[in-house]
């Protein structure tokens, strides 16, 4: 349940303890990129039924944030990352 | 002469007058004792973590990765901040908080469920064992709650928060007659 967030730092939370920051899965174009990829980046946003991936910030805890995959459908949560973990390992 | 915030307590409004005796669940207002922030720089957190739990005279409490706050019950603010400097200061940053934060002390046989109302962790001792600590939510007010003893928590917030978070905790253990007094 999606209602339950497992915090690698700090174990089994209510989600009232944390804040969605939104989709972690853009990826942020380069500087010099077109007008309409940076517009596309910043406004334009998917709506997806099914698996997304989210920052979720543990606010009311550790502070971190994290990335947490979750299915918007079920509320299944399939994973729940340290943001900084997830930049490492994806090399960003 | 300014009366400084460490020697006013955030809750003198609150228990003034002749104090209640105290009941089976009583919550203790911490007068004087240090608080300070560690935070690790970069790289150093497993070291610091090593070298806070091997004090013996205070306790650290887990607040992020890399973070924790430390309490000492009989150093003053300068001199858990000159022990601190001594063990990790090559290692770690570390910021005074005690004026910034009160302590609540609270125990009893209904602590449990009383903090189950307002607080969202498993508090069961095979989860949350004496000696575990961490961040929570109490209702809306940002807490460190540490388990000191099988019935018996310890929660530090900020102080602007301690009057708000009084009044919860009150309310809290209504039902089970909670009284509260300044630590002796
Ligand atoms: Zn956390």
């Amino acid at each position: 349940m999606a209602s339950l967030i497992t915090c690698p730092h700090c174990g089994v939370r209510p989600k009232e303890e944390f804040a969605i920051r939104g989709d972690a899965s853009l990826v942020r174009p380069a500087p010099t990129a077109s007008d309409e990829a940076w517009h596309d980046y910043v406004y334009v946003r998917a709506n997806p039924r099914g698996r997304t991936l989210e920052h979720w910030q543990h606010v009311g805890g550790c502070r971190r944030f994290l990335v947490v995959e979750r299915d918007t459908f079920t509320h299944e949560v399939h994973s729940v990352t340290d943001g900084a973990a997830f930049a490492r390992e994806n090399g960003k | 002469m300014i009366r400084d915030y460490y020697n006013r307590n955030a809750l003198d409004e609150k228990l003034r007058g002749a104090p209640r005796p105290p009941g089976a669940n009583h919550l203790a207002i911490g007068h004087r004792q240090a608080v300070s922030m560690v935070l690790a720089v970069a790289g150093e957190e497993d070291s610091v973590e090593k070298l806070l739990s091997s004090a013996t005279e205070f306790t650290g409490r887990f607040s992020a990765p890399g973070e924790w706050l430390v309490v000492s019950e009989n150093d003053t603010p300068e001199g858990l901040q000159r022990r601190l400097d001594a063990l990790c200061s090559d290692k770690a940053h570390i910021v005074d908080q005690s004026e910034a934060r009160v302590l609540f002390r609270i125990s009893g046989p209904s602590m449990r469920r009383i903090l189950a109302k307002g607080i969202g962790l498993d508090l069961d001792p095979n989860v949350f064992a004496t000696g575990a600590s961490a961040n929570a939510l109490c209702g809306h007010i940002a807490v460190n709650l540490a388990r000191t003893g099988e019935d018996a928590f310890e929660l530090l917030t900020p102080r602007s928060f301690a009057e708000s978070l009084f009044d919860n905790l009150m309310t809290m253990g209504r039902e089970y007659d909670l009284t509260a007094a300044f630590a002796a």
